[in-house]
């Protein structure tokens, strides 16, 4: 019975995708509850410069060398689940608590839904945000084939 | 002391880490198709940025010149490739044998994979259906940025041309989209 709450609970919440210039390229939500209660770009904004500021602060305070940096964040509902490529772009997910590590997933959208439907795309320029719907669809179908979720999130 | 794995080419030196590793093949194979889908990329967009440089708009005029520019591209590469392809193979006995090679050969040599559908009206005319043209899939699968598939079409075109046109055979090459990325390559050949 617990068992089938807790699976339940399982879901991705929404994914950002930011540029090195802190240009929102890409935003999508797939069980967002609660809205921030500002415009979006505001939001982005916010995002972005809340990320960079944690990642200096990370590495400032770090009490030993540090390669990878800041990775993510718990509160009591959610995570927040961060991975940067060496080409300066930003994905962010937010899922629920039940996800501990969610680099592989970031790292598959970008090499295998980024790098494939966007970067090889001749008409969409690095930089612009991402108007592909091939990269939609399948960013999509690959989020909701994730086994950590459900759509019916409590 | 060093050891050498057979077929992986991988060194292993116990005073430092790992001197030299060998990429497989397969992962050269990977990185030699993207290298030629970027360059076709950045062809077309140079083209088509440096006759826009002159004038601010770009009328139907200068697309054709486009069209053209990068079609004739294509032309002299598919004159070499097809004499590379086909240097071990015997001659064609008749149009019909040389389409075929076309279609199977020359399109896995070139686009990955074979086309998918051949017709004709056995008077000259083919027509090569490629249900996932490999210049077409990254753009889009349906209707988005359907305008904008001839660009990336032009140099495959002349491609098939200068292949059809070094076995002999000259022709006019065009290709049509409807739905991506599925493509249509109209062949008619040229009697003298």
């Amino acid at each position: 019975m617990s068992q089938m709450k807790e699976e339940k609970k399982m879901t991705v919440h929404n994914l950002y995708i930011f540029d090195r210039n802190g240009s929102c390229l890409y935003y999508n939500e797939w069980n967002r509850k609660k809205q921030a209660g500002i415009s979006k770009d505001e939001e982005f904004k916010l995002m972005y410069g809340m990320l960079f500021s944690i990642r200096s602060f990370v590495s400032k305070m770090s009490p030993l060398d540090m390669k990878e940096g800041f990775l993510s964040f718990q509160t009591s509902k959610y995570r927040l689940h961060y991975y940067e490529t060496p080409s300066g772009l930003r994905f962010v997910m937010n899922t629920d608590l039940s996800v501990p590590n969610a680099r592989d997933t970031l790292q598959h959208i970008y090499s295998n839904l980024y790098v494939e439907y966007i970067v090889k795309n001749p008409v969409c320029v690095l930089g612009q945000s991402l108007d592909s719907e091939l990269f939609s669809s399948r960013l999509d179908s690959y989020i909701r084939a994730l086994p950590y979720y459900s759509p019916r999130a409590a | 002391m060093s050891k050498v794995y057979p077929g992986r080419n991988i060194e292993f030196n116990p005073e430092s880490r790992v001197v030299f590793t060998s990429c497989s093949l397969k992962l050269t194979g990977m990185a030699d198709e993207s290298l030629f889908d970027f360059l076709h990329m950045e062809i077309v967009s140079h083209i088509y940025k440096e006759q826009q440089s002159s004038k601010g708009e770009m009328d139907n005029k200068d697309r054709a010149v486009c069209v053209s520019v990068l079609e004739s591209m294509g032309f002299r590469v598919g004159q070499g490739l097809i004499e590379r392809l086909t240097r071990d193979s015997a001659s064609f006995k008749d149009e019909l044998d040389v389409m075929k090679f076309v279609c199977k050969d020359f399109w896995t040599k070139v686009f990955r994979r074979q086309v998918d559908n051949l017709r004709t009206n056995h008077q000259g005319t083919y027509v090569l259906q490629d249900n996932k043209f490999s210049l077409l899939t990254q753009l889009s699968s349906g209707k988005q940025y359907l305008d904008q598939a001839p660009k990336y079409l032009a140099f495959s075109c002349g491609v098939v041309r200068g292949a059809l046109s070094n076995l002999g055979l000259d022709s006019v090459v065009t290709a049509e989209v409807s739905v991506m990325p599925s493509c249509k390559f109209q062949v008619v050949i040229q009697k003298l």
